[in-house]
């Protein structure tokens, strides 16, 4: 690789890191944003409970807190945004469930501090109305709080998509390439990678869980992050119209959670655990996955094991050890000039929009002048999905290219169309393919599509079957040849 | 071939559908339609290079696509209409159905009757919650059984396959015949859970290690599989810490159970028996949904391929019925009801006036059992497993004995008579 030069450089291509991508976009900027993995998304961004515009939802965000402004003033900003980007957003609302008065009395604070901060639309709910809105859940809830702010979106497609339009409108992006080390050379930051070296003037770290990692390279890392680990279930799409709303119930025991949400593709899911744990050790345990059953019915009594259809942990980076109580980081370096340090923790994607904001006036600050771009675009048209198309959309698109006749993923009914123009926006891995599409997320969890996915990679990426991954570097899928081994030992 | 004049149409060309479409076309239907989404009719079939196929059906040994040719080659004989690499979308409870493939796109049609043959899908991790990594590396047998037959590669040099159903027996001693290390076969019951001459002649011939009472705990390794732990399990399941070991590979099979693939029949409204995981059927396989009928795999997972073509001819007979507008006799219906140690019966409701074939699973093993129908029917057996399946011929004239409009269908133990 030549040597690049480059103004800012964002490291990190998570939900947070798009998000910034996409802001310095609207301005006259050299940007560049490196990616370790091998696309965008693949660290908490995938992996937590698709929920936005939180803020109102917890006694947690606490009005002194920078992270609590983020994610308040993210609340207007997400569905607009959305919109821009053409990506899936639901308003779905919130109901907190109230068991007793001990919780009754929680959730009249947690009113009276959203009205505070200006959010009004809370409204306590009867027994009466919240069976008639949720005429599945457990008997025990005699009143809720509602919260009609909250909505859920598909946080790795809403990153994609800012990727996407940061790179319309002339941001580069770098996948595949890890940050190794950060020097400071006069008025500018020389920064190793795996695939050479790069210059920039301002560098905006936004490496998710490597957030500190990245921050100790240059010794600015004058924060302590800890990481703690959520657990999360997803269930089959049959059981998507069992609930409408996002349902919080308080844990019964410390360390849990206790949600279920729909999801903006039709399946539920239940988040239950957060404990610490070793960072970047996604590995689940049946421990987890059987307390997460055991809460979740509390919610549903109905629910049933048999309706899993997938369950990953992922992790949260806080500030203290202490679930909830916690500040974010977003701050410039106080001992190092021109570098910003970017880690909401919990809740990033909430938070993501504003905190895009907060990071160019930090910028700013530091001495980058920005000067709006007179043609900046704001929209990203989203390739078709034929699923969500009318009967009238499918046969014009069946017209201009038969492929999107041919259903490749049953469950998700993803046609080859789709997978095509997918590989051609970027993906190059089975999970690349899976996020983008969900090719493989439904049900049978690739069982059918697996062997198909893999041969149109290989054929639209022009390299043999046995060079496709899942995940990029050393996740080959097919190791060898049939009678390759045998002949081996002939 | 006019849509609008389609009388039965099939969804799914296996062992159930082609046995379905062509029963249809004996029984006088004119226009028979399968459709299927693969490139070629045979389902799973051509997957399946190994024999045991058709010894019943047939009285031969075959091969999973020797099997499947044969009834190919009399849907082509019949002029059975065929449309390949075309999924079926959609279906609603008038029978209107929705399919879409790559040369016209969006299909529409209402045939005047529906048979489903959709057969199953194996159960795979999430389901399990397999705790763990999750790196490559990770297959359910019958996807390496399609990758290794089909496409041609090996997904790896090291195995372990947990479950040991039939599918991962086979896939046992074919990665074996490949150069592969099988390193163990992990069954968390007592005994196996496909078919004992599968543990026979794919484990115990080939040297191959079953461990019995065992399973995962852990899948190791971030980008590829690299180890897995396998513990021992106590009476409830449960690992037992002490007995863990770690053990090295490259790949983890899945063989851990079959779902039938009912998605299409949720949509028509088809009311599934949560014992079976398939609809709730009468004797002649017609479903809740007037017009609607079921066959094979989709109904209930069979042990035997032959089992699964014999019922989706039943399906098919009443398909043809149905399309030609035979009347149906307004039948009494019995109920049958699983009672002590039986999981599910097929069918679920019968009628008195025919003879009819029960087909029935037990929860767990059991020796020295009297299988009893109410009080029609009763048959001493040495051994019970939920491998399986029982199959009990009851005739017209013992249903006839029936006074109410259920019946229990159980297991009881014999109490064996003490000498002296």
């Amino acid at each position: 690789m030549e040597q690049v030069e480059t103004e800012v450089l964002i490291i990190g291509g998570g939900v947070l890191g798009a998000a910034v991508a996409r802001e310095l976009s609207r301005y006259n900027a050299d940007v560049t944003l490196v990616e370790k993995e091998a696309d965008f998304g693949w660290g908490s961004t995938k992996a937590n409970m698709c929920i936005v515009c939180q803020g109102g939802d917890a006694l947690e965000f606490r009005p002194e807190y920078l992270r609590s402004r983020l994610v308040w003033e993210s609340i207007p900003l997400m569905e607009p945004l959305c919109q821009e980007l053409n990506v899936p957003f639901k308003r779905v609302g919130e109901l907190a469930l109230i068991r007793n008065n001990e919780e009754l009395i929680k959730f009249h604070k947690l009113k009276s501090r959203a009205e505070k901060i200006g959010i009004n639309s809370h409204k306590f709910i009867d027994q009466g109305t919240l069976r008639h809105m949720e005429p599945n859940i457990t008997r025990e809830a005699i009143a809720a709080l509602y919260d009609p702010n909250i909505a859920i979106v598909d946080p790795v497609r809403l990153t994609i998509a800012l990727i996407e339009n940061a790179v319309q409108n002339g941001v580069k992006v770098m996948r595949e390439t890890e940050v190794l080390g950060i020097s400071q050379e006069a008025n500018q930051f020389k920064v190793e990678t795996n695939r050479g070296s790069m210059k920039c003037r301002f560098i905006v770290n936004a490496a998710g869980t490597s957030v500190d990692k990245i921050a100790r390279l240059v010794n600015s890392d004058d924060f302590v992050l800890y990481p703690i680990r959520g657990y999360v279930g997803i269930l089959d799409k049959n059981l998507g119209d069992l609930i409408k709303h996002e349902i919080h119930m308080r844990p019964d025991a410390p360390g849990q959670m206790n949600i279920l949400t729909p999801s903006v593709h039709g399946n539920l899911f239940f988040g239950t655990t957060m404990q610490p744990a070793r960072r970047g050790n996604c590995s689940t345990t049946g421990r987890i996955a059987e307390i997460g059953f055991q809460n979740v019915r509390k919610i549903v009594p109905d629910l049933s094991e048999k309706d899993m259809i997938h369950s990953f942990a992922g992790f949260l980076m806080f500030r203290n050890w202490e679930l909830g109580w916690h500040e974010c980081v977003v701050q410039d370096s106080r001992r190092i000039p021109r570098l910003i340090n970017v880690c909401i923790g919990y809740p990033g994607v909430s938070a993501a929009p504003a905190t895009a904001r907060e990071v160019l006036d930090l910028l700013r600050k530091e001495g980058f002048t920005l000067e709006e771009k007179p043609h900046f675009n704001p929209i990203r048209k989203s390739s078709p999905i034929f699923r969500e198309l009318s009967e009238r959309e499918q046969k014009e698109l069946f017209a201009r290219n038969s492929r999107y006749g041919h259903v490749v993923c049953r469950c998700e009914t993803v046609t080859e169309g789709e997978i095509v123009e997918t590989i051609s926006q970027g993906a190059n891995t089975m999970d690349g393919v899976k996020f983008r599409t969900r090719a493989g997320m439904g049900r049978c969890q690739g069982g059918f599509c697996t062997p198909r996915v893999v041969k149109i990679l290989a054929r639209e990426l022009g390299q043999p079957e046995g060079k496709i991954t899942k995940k990029g570097r050393e996740s080959r899928l097919l190791l060898y040849r049939s009678k390759e081994l045998i002949e081996a030992k002939i | 071939m006019k849509y609008s004049e389609i009388d039965v149409a099939v969804i799914g060309s296996g062992p159930a559908g082609m046995a379905a479409a062509i029963k249809a076309k004996e029984e006088g239907a004119e226009h028979v339609l399968i459709f299927e989404r693969q490139e070629q009719l045979g389902g799973l079939l051509s997957q399946c290079i190994h024999n045991g196929f058709g010894l019943l059906y047939f009285g031969q040994d075959l091969t999973g696509p020797e099997y499947g040719h044969r009834f190919a080659e009399k849907v082509r004989d019949l002029r059975i209409e065929v449309m390949l690499e075309t999924m079926v979308t959609q279906i609603s409870a008038d029978r209107k159905l929705t399919a879409v493939n790559s040369h016209e796109g969006t299909i529409h049609m209402q045939p005047k009757s529906i048979v489903l043959a959709m057969g199953c899908r194996e159960r795979n991790r999430g389901q399990l919650s397999i705790p763990g990594t999750r790196p490559a590396g990770i297959f359910t047998a019958g996807t390496a059984q399609r990758l290794v037959n089909i496409e041609g590669f090996i997904p790896g040099k090291k195995v372990i396959i947990l479950g040991s159903g039939d599918i991962g027996m086979i896939m046992a001693r074919r990665l074996t015949l490949e150069g592969v290390e099988v390193k163990a076969v992990v069954e968390i019951l007592p005994y196996v859970g496909g078919l004992i001459r599968n543990e026979v002649q794919c484990l115990h011939d080939f040297h191959i290690p079953l461990l019995l009472e065992h399973t995962v705990t852990q899948i190791h390794g971030e980008q590829r599989v690299e180890a897995v732990t396998i513990a021992k399990v106590d009476k409830n399941k449960m690992p037992i810490d002490d007995y863990k070991q770690h053990i090295e590979c490259d790949t983890l099979l899945l063989s851990v159970g079959l779902i039938p693939e009912n998605e299409l029949s949720r949509m028509a409204g088809v009311a599934l028996d949560p014992l079976t995981g398939g609809p709730v059927v009468d004797q002649r396989r017609e479903t809740n949904v007037s017009g609607i009928f079921a066959g094979g795999n989709v109904v209930h997972v069979h042990d035997l391929v032959d089992e699964v073509s014999w019922e989706a001819e039943i399906a098919g007979t009443s398909a043809a019925r149905f399309a030609g507008k035979e009347e149906m006799e307004k039948e009494k219906k019995i109920i049958l009801k699983p009672g002590r140690n039986i999981r599910c019966i097929v069918p679920q409701t019968i009628s008195p006036q025919h003879d009819v074939t029960l087909y029935a699973r037990v929860k767990d093993m059991e020796e020295n059992i009297t299988l009893k129908v109410g009080d029609i029917f009763s048959k001493s057996l040495r051994v019970v497993k939920p491998s399986e399946m029982l199959k009990i011929d009851l005739t017209y004239s013992q249903l006839g004995q029936l006074k109410d409009d259920a019946v229990e269908l159980s297991i009881e133990s014999v109490k064996r008579r003490q000498n002296g």
